[in-house]
């Protein structure tokens, strides 16, 4: 989703003034720390922004050795059905086969008996994955493409952002929902993987513009004369002098992303075309879970709310970023 | 950035959470019945019947979702009664039958009409025979015509065989495989059971029509109309050939099937065998009158709103396909005073789950057989509005029984022994046991035979006589390394409760045998060829529901080595048994059918698992509407009851 | 003016022809017949459709064949609901979704707005709080769980809605799809017209209509709002590519027979001919959409000359 409000750094005075500072600092390296230091005390001070980034590292770290204790603990995985038949049955949180309370399923059961816990915290890996891999594919092609086509400028930048606007225009999510669509992988991880790439494909426009209005107001500076006068190459005065620089409305904006591929993964998971079974994410286990929401309401309830807080937030953290790092933007 | 605080934050998700929580509770909660009753306020009942109708063309389509939608738009000679699906009377007034059950002459009311207001006479009927028979529109329910004599041979394009003094050569003279048909009785013609007595001048014994006499004359034979077989055919048999040679090929015509229209009201049936359950098989949709003037005006298109004429007690209203289908009340219908709904609106529908949540809504009144999605029938049933009552279908695994290692009987009777099906139907719950074919507590005064008992240690003692020895490892479980695992699988079409079963049975083999069966699932279609050309290996999934309410219907599946039967089982002495029993008169009827059941169960074709039951709701203020075996309902007995104290409070009884 | 939608008119059809072309593309280069899915058909069937499809032809001349076909605007026959006219199935089909979708912007847009100028009038206070909180909630609640969680409370627990099903429009079948679609744009204009309203709030021009006198009432509507609303208006393109991944979702939830459910059935069917024929329907649309909000912008926007 794009974002709702121009954003940093495309007005050149302001560049200036940010590189200036670097220039002032005197030191060569590329991050001035004063700068990152002071967005960080200023994210701290938000405090929706940091409950944000304690959620999402407490999601992150449990998605990730939750489903090991759980099983060192009960021998529950994400796929494990149980031998006795009369346990194949969509039991409610906290409830044993025969309607008593019990510790066993803390999130209840699916109707296959499996641990509803387990399946969910499978759905924050993959999905908390596919967020981040597509978000990092859509960083790589999009600054590369702005930087390089910021840079070099004229007629290829032209050109570039040309096709960039023509690529904006195409309704994105038919072509990747026909492509899902008529290229079922095999395995799983194949299916990731494709997953990875259409993901990816969507977000990297936007990235390309921002790189590219950044490279546009940083190019002129001195300290890239000067590299260009000691005879640095083009690629390295892209990647390792400008690009670096970049880094700030990059972050704000992958943090924004993340959230809106996983809500795109969700969506395509949902309808089925995205992860396949025996893997789950959170939209796929949304849509298992609907099936039955009149009478075993848990199995949307929990996949639905661990999403809708996670993306809740990644929502505040990315705002607190975008205010700590954009100081002349913050409201009163 | 605005500062909500952490404690406003936390307080909005608690309100969230709460409310959340209490609607589930409530949801899942003891209500009496499942859902809203409130009654509709037309008098119009909403009905979920399944997947979208293929057509609406009686004789055409074969599926579930299009036979009740057929049952409110056309009727035939008679219809299925609302509790125990017994024929009552419906076009035909009343009936008779001779004393072998071979022919059957029905008398016609004379006020029956159609929607367009012509009136209805015999030789509808003997049109729609006709038509349902006939090659060109290749009926998929063509069978139940087949028990009509020269009925199988018109439909297959069989031709007769006439000499130049035209005589044609006849059945008697040829041993045939199988079938050998059963000569009509000349005896006279006794009254059925049917309420009604004839009168003296309409007795129609002497009505002794050339057609009549062509019928009772010794059935001529067939041959295939397709030169190849035929050549085949003769090839094997060379009396046959020689008979044959220099003789003519003479098409058997739609006017040789066994139907006649004695007079305008008078329709008079002769069937190629005794058939005591024929009345029965009578109500299916097969059966069921076909407009000739529709269908030669628009030809295939004539089941579609504007062309369609229909006479059943509801006529076509409107059809919006993949969304509703409409159908309202015929004033023209000869029984249209009796007929409650004024209206009935059909849903067609994909998804199970959606199809409750519109009737627990009230969107749905009632749904179809079948409806209620395996995971939520533990809480469904314990509603007032679901229907508990068993059904005339059997669930069972056919065994491939012309390959090794399941030729052996010993082998079949171990893997049917090793199943604790007592666990399995305590967990289904809502099923009954089966022990060979028929369904448990359908047919009374049906003497059930008993099947083995679960004994698995008997089970690996058959196993080991025939050759493949079962030994105990060192954990206490089994194993049985020589049993060829690589031709036994069992397959199964893809549907979540098939994959359960198939998993439950691989587990107890595997338990109980040492022998673990791979299991393999295919598409429904593709599955149903699979097994009836016995491709499959070793073993496969079978449901069997039955045509009409009689045994005769499940006695048949191994009639033949073909069609339904999908074992490979065939036995001569069985097949003598059926025809013997369909010439008895009821109580010794069900004995014999019973005995050739238990010769069936002693040579374990099939490893029977369970008698289905019914799995619907249905609003209590539906009458008229009773979980009876076939769940096939005949809708002008169907009414919407306005005062509470005479709702259905729980499943209505079957019994009168 | 009239130059520039020229000019944008003569960029949409090559797009089109794009976009049909990378779709048609995917269809068969995937592997598999197009035609039959994951079924095996009998021979002379199968014989009948590569005939009638002129598959025996290289790919060239089928392209060049499907495409002859389209510019007359003839998909031809859905290949999995026999008999029927791809352009009937559209026709059937559009006004269900075009309803929905059109009631839910146009939700979003009256509370979106509302609440968001209040929000900004009153900056600060427990309202602007709130209701930014709510608007939060808003983007999080993914619509394939907000849907559900609506039916099971208003439907399956209150029965005052239909949990599914189109019972036509105007109905009771029409309230819970369209809460459950508008619901994140809610949120999102809500936030842009907030963040927009400051902004407009804070400038000279306002400034001085106040300082002239003028009611707050006729400062905020007849001035303010012009400018306040701009992020909503280039949000609306954006908007349009996300309302239809939307669409899709909450006609499957709610199984409503629209163009959304009918291009995910044909999808997993492979049914080419209804596939190209939603396609080209839905690019020639967002285009169109595209361009009316950029005009649209024009309008708003005396600065903006093209």
């Amino acid at each position: 989703m794009e974002d709702e409000r121009p954003l940093i750094h495309t007005d050149p005075e302001f560049a200036v003034a940010e590189t200036d500072v670097h220039v002032i600092e005197g030191s060569g390296t590329v991050i001035g720390t004063s700068l990152w230091k002071d967005a960080w005390r200023r994210l701290l001070k938000n405090k929706l922004a940091v409950f944000g980034l304690i959620v999402v590292i407490t999601i992150t770290v449990v998605s990730l050795i939750g489903p090991l204790i759980i099983k060192a603990a009960t021998g529950y995985t994400y796929d494990f059905i149980p031998n006795n038949v009369v346990l194949i049955k969509s039991m409610p949180p906290l409830t044993g086969p025969e309607g008593s309370f019990s510790w066993a399923h803390p999130m209840g059961t699916d109707n296959s008996g499996r641990d509803l816990l387990a399946r969910v915290l499978l759905g924050g890996r993959i999905s908390l994955m596919v967020g981040i891999i597509s978000t990092m594919v859509s960083l790589i092609i999009g600054i590369s493409y702005g930087a390089v086509a910021g840079y070099l400028g004229g007629r290829i930048d032209n050109l570039m952002m040309r096709l960039v606007d023509v690529l904006y225009s195409l309704p994105y999510i038919i072509l990747v929902i026909v492509l899902l669509a008529m290229f079922r992988s095999k395995t799983p991880v194949g299916q990731l993987v494709l997953l990875f790439i259409a993901l990816g494909s969507v977000s990297w426009l936007t990235m390309a513009r921002i790189v590219r209005g950044q490279v546009l107001s940083l190019k002129n500076q001195e300290f890239v004369l000067a590299a260009r006068a000691t005879g640095v190459s083009t690629t390295r005065i892209i990647f390792r002098h400008l690009v670096p620089n970049t880094l700030g409305p990059v972050i704000v904006y992958a943090t924004l992303t993340i959230p809106s591929v996983m809500l795109t993964e969700a969506f395509l998971s949902f309808l089925g075309f995205g992860v396949q079974p025996p893997l789950a994410s959170w939209g796929s286990l949304a849509a298992d879970g609907i099936q039955n929401i009149g009478i075993f309401p848990w199995q949307l309830i929990f996949p639905g709310v661990t999403m809708a807080l996670t993306l809740f937030s990644l929502n505040f953290l990315g705002d607190g970023l975008r205010d700590a790092l954009d100081p002349q933007m913050r409201k009163a | 950035m605005f500062e909500l605080t952490l404690k406003q934050i936390t307080s909005l998700i608690a309100l969230l959470a709460f409310a959340l929580a209490g609607v589930s509770c409530k949801s899942a909660q003891g209500e009496v019945f499942f859902g809203k009753t409130k009654p509709p306020d037309r008098n119009v009942l909403h009905y979920y019947t399944g997947d979208e109708p293929e057509s609406l063309d009686p004789q055409v389509s074969s599926g579930q979702p299009e036979r009740r939608i057929y049952m409110a738009l056309f009727e035939g000679l008679v219809e299925y009664d609302p509790k125990d699906m017994h024929p009552i009377p419906a076009i035909a007034e009343r009936w008779d039958i001779n004393d072998d059950f071979s022919e059957f002459v029905f008398h016609l009311r004379r006020n029956a009409r159609w929607s367009n207001g012509d009136l209805i006479n015999a030789n509808d009927f003997v049109y729609t025979f006709r038509r349902g028979l006939s090659p060109k529109l290749a009926s998929r329910n063509a069978g139940f015509g087949y028990y009509l004599r020269y009925g199988e041979a018109y439909n297959q394009g069989a031709v007769f065989v006439r000499d130049a003094s035209n005589h044609f050569l006849l059945e008697k003279d040829f041993a045939s495989e199988g079938n050998a048909s059963q000569q009509l009785g000349q005896k006279q013609l006794t009254p059925a059971q049917s309420g009604y007595k004839p009168t003296a001048q309409e007795s129609t014994s002497d009505r002794d029509t050339p057609f009549h006499q062509f019928m009772h004359s010794p059935a001529r034979l067939t041959l295939p109309g397709d030169e190849k077989t035929r050549n085949s055919l003769m090839a094997k048999d060379a009396k046959l050939k020689v008979a044959v040679a220099g003789k003519e090929f003479v098409e058997v015509k739609a006017e040789d099937i066994g139907v006649e229209a004695v007079d305008d009201y008078t329709l008079r049936l002769s069937l190629r065998q005794s058939a005591p359950f024929f009345l029965g098989l009578l109500a299916n949709q097969f059966s069921r009158l076909v407009p000739r003037s529709a269908v030669n005006t628009y030809g295939e298109q004539w089941a579609t709103p504007g062309h369609m004429v229909t006479c059943g007690p509801f006529k076509l209203k409107s059809w919006k396909p993949y969304n509703e289908l409409d159908v309202e009340r015929d004033p023209m219908y000869w029984d249209s005073a009796s007929v409650h709904l004024d209206e009935i609106d059909f849903y067609p529908l994909v998804d199970l789950s959606t199809a409750m949540n519109l009737y627990k809504v009230g969107e749905l009144d009632a749904v179809s057989n079948h409806t209620v999605p395996n995971a939520w029938v533990d809480v469904v049933r314990q509603k007032k509005d679901y229907m508990i009552a068993p059904e005339a279908a059997s669930i069972y695994i056919h065994i491939n029984t012309t390959k090794p290692p399941m030729n052996d009987v010993r082998v079949r009777k171990a893997f049917n022994m090793a199943i604790d099906k007592d666990n399995w139907i305590k967990w289904r719950k809502i099923v009954k046991p089966l022990d060979g074919i028929m369904p448990e507590g359908i047919f009374s005064g049906y003497p059930y035979p008993k099947g083995d008992r679960f004994d698995a240690e008997k089970g690996r003692q058959l196993l080991a006589q025939a050759g493949y020895p079962v030994t105990k490892k060192g954990d206490g479980s089994y194993e049985c390394p020589t049993f060829p695992v690589d031709q036994v699988e069992y397959t199964f079409p893809t549907a979540s409760t098939n994959k359960t079963m198939a998993e439950f049975m691989q587990a107890q083999w595997k338990q109980n045998l040492g022998i673990t069966i791979s299991l393999r699932s295919m598409e429904f279609k593709t599955f149903i060829t699979y097994r009836a050309n016995l491709e499959y290996k070793g073993m496969a999934f079978g449901a069997f529901s039955a045509d009409y309410l009689d045994p005769y219907t499940f006695s048949s599946i191994f009639y033949t080595p073909t069609g339904d039967n999908g074992t490979g089982w065939w036995d001569q002495k069985y097949v003598d048994m059926l025809d013997e029993a369909n010439t008895l008169p009821a109580p010794r009827r069900f004995e014999l059918l019973a005995r050739a059941e238990q010769l069936m169960i002693d040579a374990q074709p099939i490893i029977p698992i369970e008698t289905g039951a019914v799995n619907w709701t249905k609003k209590p203020y539906v009458k008229g509407l009773y979980p009876n075996a076939g769940s096939l309902f005949a809708w002008k007995f169907v009414y919407i009851e306005r005062d509470p104290s005479k709702w259905d409070y729980s499943t209505p009884t079957l019994t009168n | 003016m009239l130059r520039f939608i020229i000019r944008r008119l003569l960029v949409t059809i090559p797009m089109i022809v794009v976009v049909i072309t990378l779709t048609w593309g995917l269809i068969r280069l995937a592997p598999g017949n197009f035609y039959s899915g994951e079924k095996k058909i009998p021979k002379a069937v199968e014989k009948n459709i590569r005939e009638k499809y002129g598959l025996n032809k290289p790919w060239y001349v089928q392209y060049g064949r499907t495409m002859g076909h389209i510019v007359r605007l003839d998909f031809g026959d859905s290949l999995k609901y026999q008999g029927q006219l791809v352009n009937t199935i559209i026709a059937r089909s559009l006004p269900v979704s075009a309803i929905v979708g059109i009631l839910a912007y146009l939700l979003a847009l009256i509370v979106g707005i509302t609440v968001g100028s209040i929000a900004a009038l009153k900056q600060n206070s427990k309202w602007d709080y709130a209701s930014m909180a709510l608007a939060m909630l808003g983007i999080s609640i993914p619509n394939f769980v907000l849907g559900p969680l609506l039916v099971l409370l208003f439907s399956l627990a209150l029965y005052w809605l239909p949990p599914s099903r189109w019972s036509g429009f105007p109905s009771r079948s029409v309230v819970l799809p369209v809460l459950t679609l508008s619901a994140i744009y809610m949120a999102y204009i809500a936030r842009l017209t907030r963040a927009g309203m400051l902004e407009v709030l804070r400038s000279d021009y306002i400034r001085t209509a106040r300082a002239k006198g003028l009611r707050e009432r006729d400062v905020v509507i007849r001035h303010a709002l012009r400018g306040g609303i701009m992020p909503v208006v280039s949000f609306t393109g954006p908007a349009l590519a996300f309302l239809l991944t939307g669409t899709v979702v909450v006609e499957r939830i709610f199984g409503l027979p629209g163009l959304g459910n009918y291009f995910i059935q044909a999808s997993l069917n492979r049914d080419e001919p209804l596939i190209l024929g939603i396609v080209a329907f839905i690019a020639m649309t967002l285009l169109i959409m595209n361009l009316l909000v950029d005009i649209a912008y024009a309008f708003l926007d005396p600065r903006i000359r093209y």
